[in-house]
């Protein structure tokens, strides 16, 4: 493997595979040979219909699932190694918050969970909750929000512990339009102040053009990076710029650039 | 919101009023002697209310030393039963391997009738204590704490398992070690089927520590003196320690009922 790429690059993915034993005995590929390196600060998107291996690319990279072939770094280090360096904050589908604690708790939880002291505990959660724009929620529980607030809250938690890498499974997919736009936003502003390397996963392609810096394109049977695409539109990206001729322009190239859909 | 408040006030009325009016029809029924009409019986074998409430006035002393020997069987066996059948359910959740056979064990033991699992319980304490009172006392927990056991076993199991998705995956990502997933996810997680279970397991403490009374060496307790009382065919004092057992059973429900809300108020 090349020593300039492991020095630059903060996650190097080389020649990822995952295999799947399927019921009937068939194995069943999911992932075939990604190869590619994400910097330090970047904003990617992992873009694809269901089935091209983008949450189980994800899930590596997480060290939530072992890749049957090729290696993952982190900075040099294996994705489990970074796992138990609390390198990762990490969103999913659906915001996971505990219902039996308040907005303001499981946000603290992360801290919790490393022996953080009480009063840096709730100065962090504090500070996070205001990041997210929902300090007069503190003392709410989950179920009293709606599902957008309870995902800024869900980002909040996996900021709490300022990790480097900021995982995100398709996490506004189960919102409205609305509360969607207004989200990447917020999730934009959120990166710039906080200069996250985020991952991001959808199967919405405007989505994955308005807020990356770089669309990963994933096609299915099998699961496989089929191309790369910069988007190059200008930052900080407001609602408006999706009525550009480049944004539709790039949008256009992305979907062109899917294999076998 | 107002549909909302609607559908509360119905929900009362259909869990509170309905209830409340049949009750009260009954008794009606009963104190009238249409009820003997209809269940072609006399006023001998199924005495009015006003002579059951007397007897249990006359009798309240002798009524209140049984009740207590009945509800210390219940709430001990209650207690032992469901700390240990928590206890199965962590090492079943820890261990699934020998986990899921072993709650199939528990839960045969379920199926066991009390009738049964009493008079063989008793036979093995008879070396417990020379005096029969502590035997018998003795016997009557292990009974109840076997049925109340497998409800909870069961039911905490499935708490400590069932975890909501991805929130085992979010505590992987905190690289957070076994124990402190239990403390923090699944401890927790765990406390609404804790209250399933003592939904079944209350009442049912209750029924098995009065039947096990049955079969007891020491004659002690509501459900030996309803037996008792029987075999003398003083039916109005069998049927004062039959409603003194119905308020019994109906009290302890009450009594978790007020403590599920107090605990689970902020969860729903």
């Amino acid at each position: 493997m090349n020593v300039e790429r492991i020095k630059n690059a903060e996650i190097m993915l080389d020649n990822v595979g995952m295999t799947y034993d399927a019921t009937d005995g068939k194995k069943v590929q999911a992932l075939t040979s990604v190869t590619m390196d994400i910097q330090k600060g970047e904003f990617i998107s992992l873009l694809g219909p269901s089935g091209c291996g983008k949450t189980t690319l994800l899930r590596i990279i997480a060290d939530l699932l072992q890749p049957t072939s090729g290696k993952v770094l982190i900075g040099g280090e294996s994705p489990k190694e970074a796992r138990l360096k609390r390198k990762y904050g990490m969103v999913f589908q659906s915001a996971v918050l505990y219902d039996w604690r308040t907005v303001i708790k499981n946000i603290e939880l992360p801290l919790e969970i490393i022996h953080e002291g009480k009063a840096e505990r709730r100065e962090r959660a504090v500070k996070m909750l205001d990041l997210v724009g929902l300090s007069e929620f503190a003392n709410h529980y989950p179920r009293q929000l709606s599902g957008g607030m309870q995902q800024r809250v869900g980002i909040a938690r996996a900021l709490a512990l300022q990790p480097e890498i900021l995982l995100m499974d398709e996490p506004f997919s189960a919102l409205d339009e609305f509360t969607r736009e207004k989200l990447h936003i917020d999730l934009l502003k959120i990166w710039r102040k906080t200069n996250k390397t985020i991952i991001f996963v959808t199967h919405n392609i405007s989505e994955s053009v308005f807020l990356s810096d770089r669309v990963c394109v994933l096609s299915p049977h099998p699961g496989r990076l089929s191309a790369v695409i910069d988007i190059d539109l200008p930052r900080p990206r407001t609602m408006e710029i999706r009525d550009t001729p480049e944004f539709t322009a790039l949008v256009a190239k992305v979907r062109n650039s899917f294999e076998g859909v | 919101m107002a549909a909302k408040v609607n559908k509360k006030r119905r929900s009362a009325v259909q869990s509170v009023v309905c209830p409340l009016i049949f009750g009260i029809t009954l008794i009606a029924a009963w104190q009238t002697g249409l009820l003997h009409i209809v269940l072609n019986t006399d006023e001998y074998v199924l005495p009015y209310p006003t002579r059951i409430l007397t007897i249990m006035g006359e009798n309240s002393d002798k009524i209140m030393m049984n009740v207590w020997a009945s509800v210390q069987v219940a709430v001990l066996g209650l207690l032992f039963g469901s700390l240990l059948g928590y206890l199965i359910a962590i090492f079943a959740a820890t261990f699934p391997k020998f986990g899921s056979g072993g709650l199939t064990i528990v839960s045969a033991f379920n199926a066991i009738p009390i009738v049964a699992l009493a008079p063989v319980i008793i036979n093995w304490t008879k070396d417990v204590s020379s005096e029969a009172e502590i035997r018998s006392t003795f016997a009557k927990i292990i009974v109840v704490t076997v049925v109340s056991m497998a409800s909870m076993s069961v039911n905490a199991y499935r708490g400590l398992t069932e975890l909501p998705v991805f929130s085992d995956d979010l505590m992987k990502t905190y690289a957070a070690g076994k124990l402190t997933e239990f403390t923090k996810l699944r401890l927790p997680n765990s406390v609404p089927y804790i209250f399933t279970a003592l939904r079944v397991s209350v009442p049912g403490s209750v029924i098995s520590a009065l039947v096990s009374e049955y079969f007891a060496e020491y004659i002690i307790g509501v459900g030996r003196q309803i037996r008792e009382n029987i075999l003398i065919a003083q039916y109005s004092t069998a049927w004062a320690y039959i409603v003194t057992a119905c308020i019994v059973g109906i009290v302890m429900y009450a009594i978790l009922m007020v403590i599920e809300a107090l605990v689970m108020k902020k969860r729903r």
